[in-house]
């Protein structure tokens, strides 16, 4: 059996190219290790629209638990919290990965390309010249014109071809995840203060992660809510809590526990994120009978509170699926037609931009003395006793108490500001 | 509220457990009995790396698909591979 394109990966970009593609009448097979599409996917909850409308606007007519119309960001420590508020005009929703991905897979099958699940691709595969033919899956070979590689952040095909090399643990985070679920849609929305449709995101910084690189964060589906912990991987050793912890800690902090009481646990997740971006990308994105997409290649914007993945998942394999379609040949010079589009899209100049902010963000004094520096002033601020202090007398105390400069932070957050 | 153990949390998942061919091997365990910081069991948010006297014990069933076992191993003792055909953990709600 031989395809035009054979692509691995059931998720947002493999399915994104393989809609396109076979809308266009190429004849696609898109090849998933999960049960179904969807099976294998993680996220951490949001999905940002601006560039899916231009690039798959059909996602409106997709499976949407909530649009996000409030943003919360909170440092928190042990004992205090400081929140920032701001209601958004609907840029983005929130809903399981997983519906998603089932309506794209369905998007895709009625355009006519197969979908075939419970295969394991084991290896690209490679004509005697080193030209991407097809993929291997045991002893299985599946021939193909083109191959996308769509598998995702674990990139294992690509190592075993000899272009990428194995992940470094400064290249990636560990994002733990549990799903909640309410009694009532109803309830939820009481508890959050949300109107129908309306969704919540929030970020923590501080004390889920340990005062370390990383963050927490929450966000209301229909009828549930995932909340989680994400933690860059190289800081690992100065954590005390083992990882599959720290999430417990978070749902059980009294800051955050009112919110999710009586909810019960429905699924418990874990998965990788780049957090480096670009700079983890494959020395190139098109090879011989070979494209590159989505967390594979390094597509997702982490920039500490905002990260977007599936935006870019789906941009770039409707990318991929139009260079397939203008190339004429699978030859990696024909090919490169898919680097021209990458930068003149979006995804390359946003990603290059954001290319230095691991370099801020995994700074680890951003981590500690910003949240316990801001809760500690706030709350000095707020606390009569003896004195009524100014705010400069708070910011000032506060220092002297936690050891964190005023000074340093102030220089620190000017690079922050311009960076992330 | 009440504590969630990760057994716990590992039961609310749907599994299809491959119990003839287990997805991650230890390649050479005397790598992990030398191993002084043992990350594996620290970082794999489904506790599947435990140390038992003297061994490293990996039970891979309640493995979450994430990687980092492999990424997080300062050497590179673990061989890790996508389950075979459908198996392993099946998300239905995140």
């Amino acid at each position: 059996m031989k395809f035009d394109v054979a692509v691995v990966g059931g998720g947002p970009a493999g399915l994104a190219a393989a809609y396109k593609l076979a809308s266009a009448g190429f004849r696609v097979v898109v090849l998933e290790r999960g049960r179904e599409p969807g099976s294998k996917a993680m996220y951490g909850g949001r999905v940002y629209t601006h560039w899916l409308d231009k690039y798959l606007p059909e996602f409106r007519k997709a499976a949407i638990d909530r649009w996000v119309t409030r943003e919360l960001v909170t440092f928190l420590t042990e004992d205090k919290a400081v929140t920032l508020e701001t209601t958004t005009e609907r840029g983005s929703f929130v809903t399981p990965l997983v519906s998603f991905t089932s309506w794209l897979a369905r998007l895709s099958r009625d355009a006519g390309a197969q979908i075939v699940t419970e295969i394991t691709v084991d290896q690209l595969a490679r004509d005697e010249r080193g030209r991407f033919v097809g993929v291997k899956s045991g002893s299985d070979f599946l021939r193909a014109d083109y191959v996308i590689d769509a598998e995702g952040v674990n990139r294992l095909l690509l190592e075993r071809a000899g272009i990428v090399e194995r992940l470094k643990p400064e290249t990636v985070a560990v994002g733990v995840k549990e799903v909640l679920k309410f009694e009532s849609r109803k309830l939820l929305e009481e508890r959050f203060g949300l109107g129908e449709e309306e969704g919540l995101a929030w970020t923590f910084a501080g004390y889920p992660t340990e005062y370390l690189p990383g963050g927490g964060f929450l966000y209301t589906y229909r009828d549930s809510v995932a909340i989680g912990v994400v933690m860059y991987l190289k800081s690992w050793d100065k954590l005390k809590t083992p990882v599959y912890d720290l999430v417990e800690k978070l749902r059980l902090h009294p800051y955050v526990a009112p919110y999710v009481r009586g909810a019960m646990l429905l699924e418990y997740g874990a998965r990788m994120t780049p957090v480096v971006g670009i700079n983890m990308a494959p020395p190139k994105f098109h090879y011989d009978g070979l494209l590159i997409v989505g967390d594979a290649a390094g597509f997702l914007l982490h920039t500490g509170v905002l990260i977007r993945g599936v935006d870019f998942a789906v941009a770039s394999g409707v990318l991929a699926a139009e260079a397939i379609r203008e190339s004429g040949d699978p030859s990696a010079e024909a090919l490169s037609i898919y680097e021209k589009k990458l930068k003149s899209s979006f995804i390359y100049p946003q990603l290059e931009k954001f290319r230095n902010v691991d370099r801020i963000l995994g700074d680890e004094t951003l981590f500690r003395d910003l949240p316990i520096f801001a809760t500690g002033v706030v709350n000095r601020y707020f606390t009569i006793d003896d004195k009524h202090r100014t705010l400069f007398e708070a910011l000032r105390e506060t220092s002297k108490e936690t050891n964190v400069s005023l000074f340093k932070l102030l220089i620190y957050m000017a690079r922050a500001v311009r960076n992330i | 509220m009440k504590y969630f153990t990760i057994e716990e949390r590992l039961n609310a998942n749907a599994w299809d457990v491959d119990i003839h061919k287990p997805h991650i091997v230890i390649k050479d365990p005397e790598k992990c009995r030398h191993c002084e910081k043992k990350p594996c069991t620290y970082m794999c948010p489904a506790k599947c790396y435990v140390q038992q006297g003297d061994y490293l014990v990996l039970s891979t069933e309640a493995c979450l698909e994430c990687g980092t076992c492999r990424v997080v191993c300062p050497h590179g003792a673990i061989e890790w591979n996508y389950p075979r055909s459908g198996m392993g953990v099946w998300y239905r709600f995140t």
